[in-house]
């Protein structure tokens, strides 16, 4: 399995920043997510996220830190920690942290939706 | 007067726009709504948000569009933000469907006759159940409505027999 790092830019600033690494069992999402054709996007780190459960089935963890993300971009980040929850049933041992701006209580209200859908527990944490 | 309508109020237009909805263009606008000023800065996220959603709307939905190498499909449509003493409003006008214009007239109407806690239920059960994909979650209208707690204003304007004009307004206050 490799790595998945991708980089973001000030030109486009609808792309977040992405580094999912093998090794060390992490996978980040931070900035913000609102491209076109979000699921064309999302589903190489879906399938990353499928084949480390399946091959690799170490600890993980996921550190989401988008300060913005559309509709259609939560549809896809609700697909990712499905893919999560049922590791975790299988045995698999999975860490989910949101980074989030307390000055946006929006998004609170947002992982609280996010838990109760998938059933993962999220520890939200506020932005240093 | 019915305190979710402002269109007779005085106000300044802030954006006014007429074409294809392309992401570059939305997401430049959208980071001048973010930082045109240091004021309301809890309004103008929520504005941010709003706007992003409703302009994406136009661009995977409207029935006039743009091809992009006979592959990307960019949809073609208006919007206009105005400022308001207390509020902002945005508005976006596309071309739809005669039968869609009927099917969005139904939600609109659903997520007006809808309380906080109800909408948040909505979007949980049409996230769930959403075809993903293609489509997205086919929640924007409900996210918009529960960000800026007012309701949407809509108006269907008949183009011929097959196709009709959809506006959609939200207001967003500034307290």
């Amino acid at each position: 399995m490799e790595n998945i790092t991708l980089t973001s830019s000030p030109t486009t600033p609808y792309f977040p920043e992405v580094n999912f690494n093998v090794d060390k069992g992490i996978c980040e999402i931070s900035g913000e997510s609102y491209m076109e054709e979000t699921y064309k996007f999302y589903l190489p780190l879906i399938n990353w996220i499928k084949d480390y459960a399946k091959h690799i089935k170490r600890p993980l963890d996921l550190n989401i830190k988008l300060i913005y993300l559309n509709t259609s971009s939560t549809k896809c980040v609700l697909d990712i920690l499905e893919i999560l929850k049922d590791f975790e049933d299988e045995g698999g041992k999975v860490k989910v942290n949101w980074y989030y701006d307390k000055a946006d209580p929006d998004m609170v209200e947002e992982v609280e939706d996010f838990e109760a859908e998938s059933g993962m527990k999220i520890e939200l944490i506020e932005f240093e | 007067m019915d305190t979710n309508t402002i269109s007779t109020m005085t106000s300044k237009t802030i954006l006014s726009y007429n074409g294809p909805f392309y992401i570059e263009l939305i997401s430049v606008f959208g980071t001048n709504i973010r930082n045109f000023n240091d004021a309301y800065s809890n309004a103008r996220k929520k504005l941010f948000k709003i706007f992003i959603e409703l302009s994406q709307n136009v661009s995977n939905y409207s029935e006039n569009f743009h091809m992009i190498n006979n592959v990307q499909r960019i949809g073609v449509g208006e919007l206009s933000l105005k400022e308001f003493d207390t509020a902002y409003s945005f508005t976006t006008k596309n071309q739809v469907k005669k039968t869609d214009a009927e099917i969005l007239t139904e939600r609109c109407e659903l997520v007006n006759a809808s309380d906080q806690m109800k909408l948040r239920e909505l979007k949980r059960e049409q996230r769930l159940n959403s075809p993903g994909e293609k489509f997205g979650a086919r929640i924007g209208l409900i996210q918009a409505v529960m960000l800026s707690k007012n309701k949407l204003e809509f108006k269907v304007d008949k183009i011929n027999e097959d196709f009709s004009y959809f506006s959609l307004t939200v207001k967003i206050d500034k307290f």
